[in-house]
């Protein structure tokens, strides 16, 4: 085993939050090294490029690592959820849609609203300026004044071109009364940071141009400018602890040569994901791990969509995948016979003609034979896809674990992941779908199909995008594994920067909470570096 | 490598005693699949005329491995097939029973042959002729969509609420019961 010059702070993971917390860290001048299992993602890797694209995202760029045979993959075994995420530097914004919106208010007052979710230790007002900083760095498009949301400043760039679907949608719901707003996106509208305005192709599964955030186009290129070292293939086996209670360093792999390093560190941030993360806590001796909350507390949100068919030639094939959101349900009203709300994420349509007969979030397919091109007439170009996307309850049931006895080949257990919707997630979705019905009504569609992403079984496997809650952020070192500064209740040189800590889901996609949350603990980090640097004892909540 | 060798790989013996066609004869009878499956239709090519069959036997290898090769192939004799010299009717009740015998097998080979269609450019000719502009590489020069209108297109609705950090207020979840009921019917399955 080789041993390396220490450094000031360890990042285990280069996806979205390691890149923001290496650039954070490493402009304070700190020495910054970031340990990342995968490789770069080059823009000529992305299938974008080839004509072949629809049939790579299915295959070798599936977002689903259980689907696709990547070196840089670790096995997680799963009897519910697809499992969706890239390793590689950038992380999962290699192959994500970006969506954009941001937690409400009382997404961090659960506790107080019904009693059936945490409070977080932190309220909105604590994450929003950091919301925008993230934004301003990363790069987004949207829209300021929606009233069902708090004040914002004006994102960097204009909403994203207002398509046809967008028109349909915002016909239907003002048909129904209810509440939408152009998508907030994680995608330029205009030029920006050095970065190409989005050319609309609608392919969003991550975006080689950079148009759409990807990290390491995105965040890398300032953490390296500012001093941040980054080793690719260094896959971390566990994380050391001392004598003192404070972690000491990493165990890693270098995949390159095989050869085994350990790497010291004054301060570990741990950065691998919703499942990464537990796993390799878990794995290291059960590692700030007191509470028994690592693992726990797995959120996916409940997820149901549809797809409908306007007679109107929309050409929805075109454009960003996002068109509008609507928050009309995204307070609880207990009338509904549930807790919490959710979102409605409206899309265009696939950018792929292939999908279009092949089958797209609803596997509505073409029938083959002579009306073939009759339905493919029909079909293309009509269609608008929507996501009804939910807060689900907190169940420690639901968890990422590790296989007792079998290991990858570099020894690490393998993860095992489980996760069941509950009663009020149920009710939730039944709900959810009653109103996709409304949606597609509204719209006059000639045709519409919805989607439960359950098996012939019964089994729920939902497009497990958002893996979160596994080291959850609380107030009580019992019932939560970091502080309100993302720091370990257990390992105070510890922080955990992803999206594991969030203490509820909300109604949206995560990413942009995740981000402004890591830049958040970042900035702690590098204002308390000194003192946390030989403390033993974590900040209180 | 013999013929069976490569047909029917793993496979003691082909699937009757007297289906054993050669590489050229399996060519033909994965073409003649595709086109019942997609056939021309006025300005639409079948998908033969577009060689799918040569892209369905590319990834059959690539994805699935050499013996869902002698998978497909015995299928479809065992549905009837080959078809050369069958009637359109026939072939179409070929196809039929192996779709009802092998649906899993099936449906991978009908989705990689519709998407191995539309990616070819000359069906992506077809489509623009339709009116849509279409381009089968999208990402090289996007679609050009006018710009969001902040004036024109910034919703005047004026719909939409949020409850504030300090108005977040008890609700009552008494009548829920979420502790008792149980709901057995969720999802598509009402």
């Amino acid at each position: 085993m080789t041993k390396n010059e220490p450094c000031d702070v360890l990042i285990i993971g280069a996806g979205a939050t390691g890149s923001l917390a290496a650039t954070v860290l490493a402009r304070a001048g700190l020495d910054v090294l970031c340990l990342e299992q995968g490789d770069w993602v080059e823009p000529g890797d992305h299938p974008h490029y080839s004509a072949d694209w629809t049939w790579q995202r299915r295959t070798n760029w599936n977002s689903d690592v259980n689907k696709r045979h990547h070196p840089d993959d670790y096995p997680v075994v799963s009897d519910s959820s697809q499992v969706l995420m890239w390793n590689g530097v950038g992380g999962s914004t290699n192959v994500y849609g970006a969506i954009w919106p941001r937690y409400r208010p009382s997404d961090f007052r659960k506790q107080d609203e019904h009693g059936l979710q945490p409070n977080w230790p932190i309220a909105y007002e604590d994450v929003a300026p950091f919301y925008e900083a993230a934004d301003r760095m990363i790069g987004v498009s949207g829209l300021a004044g929606d009233t069902a949301m708090p004040p914002r400043e004006k994102p960097p760039t204009r909403p994203l071109p207002f398509t046809r679907a967008a028109g349909r949608l915002a016909q239907a719901f003002d048909k129904l009364d209810w509440h939408w707003w152009p998508a907030e996106a994680g995608v330029i509208s205009e030029n920006y940071d050095g970065r190409p305005a989005c050319n609309g192709c609608g392919i969003c599964n991550g975006c080689p141009r950079g148009s759409m955030s990807k990290y390491s186009l995105s965040i890398w290129p300032k953490a390296l400018a500012a001093g941040a070292r980054l080793r690719t293939h260094a896959r971390v086996l566990r994380i050391e602890k001392g004598l003192d209670g404070r972690a000491t360093g990493a165990l890693f792999l270098d995949r390159n040569t095989g050869i085994t390093e350990f790497q010291p560190a004054r301060l570990v941030i741990v950065a691998a994901n919703g499942v990464g993360t537990p796993r390799l806590l878990l794995a290291s001796d059960n590692l700030a791990n007191q509470s028994d909350q690592v693992g726990r507390n797995l959120l996916h949100h409940t997820l149901v969509s549809s797809e409908m068919w306007v007679e109107e030639s929309i050409d929805s094939h075109m454009g960003y995948v996002a068109s509008l959101i609507s928050r009309e349900f995204a307070e609880t009203d207990t009338s509904r016979g549930f807790v919490n709300g959710f979102n409605f994420n409206c899309l265009t349509s696939t950018s792929s003609a292939g999908e279009v007969a092949a089958g797209w979030i609803t596997e509505t397919k073409a029938p083959w034979g002579r009306d073939h091109h009759r339905w493919f007439e029909r079909h293309f170009g009509h269609c608008i896809g929507i996501h009804a996307i939910g807060d689900d309850l907190p169940n420690p049931e639901n968890r990422v674990s590790l296989d007792p006895s079998i290991t990858d080949k570099d020894g690490i257990p393998v993860a095992w992941l489980h996760y069941q919707p509950g009663e009020n997630d149920k009710r939730m979705m039944n709900y959810m779908l009653d109103r996709l019905v409304d949606i597609a009504e509204a719209a006059g569609a000639f045709e519409y199909k919805l989607q439960d992403y359950r098996d012939k079984d019964g089994v729920y496997r939902t497009p497990a995008w958002h893996m979160i809650g596994t080291c959850r952020m609380g107030g009580d070192p019992e019932t939560s594994v970091v502080n309100k500064w993302n720091q370990s209740w257990d390992v105070p040189n510890l922080f955990i920067v992803d999206g594991s800590v969030l203490a509820t889901g909300g109604v949206v996609n995560p990413t942009p909470t995740i981000s402004a949350l890591a830049l958040r603990a970042a900035t702690y980090i590098r204002d308390n570096f000194r003192e946390l640097s030989g403390t033993t004892r974590s900040a209180a909540a | 490598m013999t013929v069976d060798a490569i047909l029917f790989p793993s496979a003691d013996a082909p699937p009757n005693g007297n289906a054993k066609p050669a590489p050229a004869e399996a060519a033909a009878l994965l073409a003649d699949f595709v086109e019942v499956l997609i056939p021309g239709e006025g300005d639409w090519p079948s998908a033969a005329t577009v060689g799918v069959q040569a892209m369905l036997a590319t990834r059959l290898f690539e994805d699935l491995g050499r013996g869902h090769f002698a998978r497909l192939a015995t299928a479809i004799i065992a549905a009837g097939g080959p078809f050369a010299g069958r009637s359109e009717e026939e072939r179409v009740a070929i196809v039929q029973r192996f779709e009802a015998t092998e649906p899993a097998l099936f449906g991978w080979v009908r989705d990689a042959a519709y998407i191995a269609y539309y990616e070819n450019p000359f069906v992506g000719a077809v489509i623009n002729a339709q009116g849509h502009p279409y381009d089968v590489r999208p990402h090289l020069k996007g679609y050009p969509l006018a710009p969001f209108d902040v004036e024109r297109q910034t919703p005047r609705h004026g719909r939409g609420h949020f409850i504030a950090t300090a108005d977040v207020r008890r609700v009552d979840t008494s009548t829920l019961d979420l502790e008792t009921e149980r709901t057995q019917a969720w999802g598509l399955k009402r």
